[in-house]
């Protein structure tokens, strides 16, 4: 054999050996979490809180988690989306494609991105100090919704940038304002912009260090902004934490939760957007 | 024959970052007549067309100076309403763009934002003007369906209904009917004829029959400046310039050809958008390719990908019953 077929075919072991890695690990993770976890799986575990003694391996449940999450979640990426939508329409539709300001927004939300949420974590401890909160649901929704603006920022961003010039102008030609090109614009990326709070959600809901300090943890159910929540990250991380082997398959059993969780709303998501895509110009 | 002037252009110039594209344009143009502005690609016609209605301010890096009259009001003064402006100009792309909303509601997207709010009005102007663009008999069935399901001849027509809805004084049409069958473009014909008893008209044509067709006045543009202007039986009759005589009689060599060939028959997307990508990065800055398409898809597609991917698309054209000619520029 020649050189260069020989290199092409370390190069293509190469390949094949990363993919492999990848999927693999994917993989592996999911059978562990179904391997560990599902044994342990049962209804009460849905539908009760921990009362007491759950952490040592009796009755109970983790709905305060699971309840904690959704709302805690669903909580920041409302704000998150509240914060995006105003910074992604101007930058693409108000700005013009080279100006240095969108230039330096983006540049700004990459560097964010790249922050760990352990940073965002501290920081929002800073904040609640400094305004005299303790760890609570509002001071969580706060800290993850900062931790998953740039995350949802930067991928509605990709969006619009790929919604055609003419589209744009159509409706400007048409005698609108930008804000009315706007909506136009919206409906256009609407299945895409669904798919980024899709991302920016599964972020959220799934970390642990940004909620440690400043959403804290509790066995109750969550009932007030200003108290603790219990998120399942967290949940998780405590029952790992035990030394009792059956509270560590709970500790399974709730990821394993987490993640269907996760691809139930990206499954409802994707229905959903399917609905508006009827009219989307292709 | 003597013109009453609509709109009048007073030494207009305008450069793309350091490029002049209009070079002191100053023209007048008469008053519900049909003008066609012809010239080779690349010598500014759509350029002038924008920026009649200032669509031309989305650009980047663009400077504009002199002055454009419309009804004596210069449109380039700070204090103009750019949304009044743009209501009295209608404008019909080369390509048709839909509104990603249904039949009915792309007509009555003019009229809504410009504040008719009952349905029994807003049900009178659909009707109204997808009669007059010719397409109420092919969708008056399917008026809540999607836009983009129209074939893009009959999308060129909604687009007209679309622009005729806001009740504009001008049309502006920037190669309507080029990437159109022979059908649909006779179509729009057919409509710019009956329009121009109230709508003054520019046209800009790639097809000198469509001009001697159509047009009451005619303008030559090559490389950013008006050669040679004047009522269109004098001009195609008697053209003075040696350049206009040169274009009218064929002989014109055009000043901008393609540097490369690429043929994606049999190809679709996004197959194609790959090939196209990849030719064009071979190519130098500035270089243009000229594709051959026969997936009717593409022609729309293609030409949107290859602009997202940052160069720019200088024409669509359709050569035969099958095929269409699409020409990009690398940026
Ligand atoms: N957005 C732009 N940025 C830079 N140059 C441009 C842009 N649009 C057009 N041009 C250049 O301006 C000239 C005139 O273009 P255009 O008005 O599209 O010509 P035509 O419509 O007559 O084919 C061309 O040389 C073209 O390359
Ligand atoms: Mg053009």
């Amino acid at each position: 054999m020649d050189k260069r077929k020989l290199e092409e075919s370390f190069f293509k072991g190469v390949m094949l050996f990363s993919t492999f890695v990848v999927v693999g690990s994917l993989l592996t993770i999911i059978a562990t979490i179904f391997i560990k976890g599902l044994p342990a799986l049962d209804l009460n575990m849905l539908i009760q809180t921990p009362k007491g003694g759950y952490y040592l391996g009796k009755e109970g449940g983790i709905l305060n988690a699971i309840l904690g999450s959704i709302i805690l979640g669903f909580g920041s990426v409302v704000l998150a989306f509240l914060v995006c939508v105003p910074i992604v329409f101007y930058i693409n539709l108000y700005r013009k494609k080279k100006s240095r300001f969108a230039w330096l927004v983006r540049f700004v939300l990459d560097v964010l991105w790249g922050i760990p949420s352990i940073v965002y974590g501290a920081f929002g401890f800073t904040l609640m100090v400094f305004f005299g909160l303790r760890a609570s649901l509002l001071a969580g929704i706060v800290t993850v919704g900062l931790l998953i603006i740039p995350i949802m920022a930067r991928s509605m961003d990709e969006v619009l940038k790929t919604v055609p010039m003419e589209l744009k102008e159509v409706p400007l030609a048409l005698g609108s304002t930008r804000l009315e090109t706007s909506k136009v614009v919206f409906r256009q990326a609407l299945p895409g912009i669904l798919t980024a709070v899709l991302i920016a959600f599964g972020r959220g809901i799934s970390d642990a260090a940004a909620v440690l300090f400043t959403a804290g943890f509790t066995d109750y159910l969550p009932y007030s902004l200003f108290k603790p929540v219990a998120t399942l990250p967290l949940s998780v991380f405590f029952q790992l934490g035990t030394p009792f082997p059956e509270v560590q398959e709970r500790g399974y059993a709730s990821a394993f939760v987490l993640t269907v969780l996760i691809l139930v709303i990206s499954i409802l998501a994707r229905v959903i957007s399917g609905r508006f895509t009827k009219n989307i110009v292709k | 024959m003597e013109f009453k002037t609509h709109i009048s252009v007073k030494n207009l110039n305008l450069w793309y970052g350091g490029q002049q594209a209009l070079n002191d344009i100053s023209i007048d143009i008469p008053d519900k007549k049909v003008t066609a502005i012809i010239g080779p690609s690349g010598c500014g016609k759509s350029t002038f067309l924008k920026s009649l209605n200032r669509l031309i301010d989305l650009q980047d890096d663009v400077k504009v100076n002199g002055q454009v009259l419309v009804d004596g009001e210069n449109i380039y003064d700070p204090h103009v309403e750019i949304t009044h402006l743009r209501k009295k100009i209608g404008l019909l792309f080369q390509r048709p763009q839909a509104l990603p909303m249904s039949i009915y509601d792309n007509v009555a997207y003019g009229p809504r934002i410009h504040g008719t709010k009952h349905r029994k009005d807003l049900d009178g102007i659909v009707e109204r003007y997808l009669k007059l663009s010719g397409l109420w008999d092919e969708v008056k069935d399917r008026l809540q369906g999607p836009a983009s399901k129209l074939s893009i001849g009959q999308q060129q027509r909604l687009c007209l209904a679309r622009s005729l809805a806001i009740e504009p004084e001008v049309i502006l049409g920037d190669e309507p009917t080029s990437a159109l069958d022979p059908i649909s473009a006779e179509h729009i014909e057919q409509r710019f004829l009956e329009l121009k008893k109230q709508y003054t008209i520019i046209l800009v044509t790639h097809s000198l029959r469509q001009a001697q067709r159509l047009a009451d006045y005619v303008i030559f543009f090559y490389l950013g400046n008006i050669v040679e202007h004047g009522p269109a039986a004098e001009f195609f009759r008697n053209p003075k310039d040696a350049k206009t005589q040169a274009y009218i009689n064929g002989r014109f060599i055009e000043g901008r050809k393609a540097d490369k060939e690429l043929d994606l028959k049999g190809t679709v997307c996004p197959a194609n958008f790959v090939k196209a990508k990849l030719a064009l990065e071979g190519l130098d800055e500035g270089k243009v390719l000229r594709i051959i398409v026969d997936y009717e898809p593409a022609v729309s597609e293609l030409p949107r990908a290859m602009e997202y991917e940052g160069h720019k698309v200088l024409e669509v054209k359709r050569l035969s019953a099958t095929d269409w000619e699409i020409v990009i520029q690398r940026l």
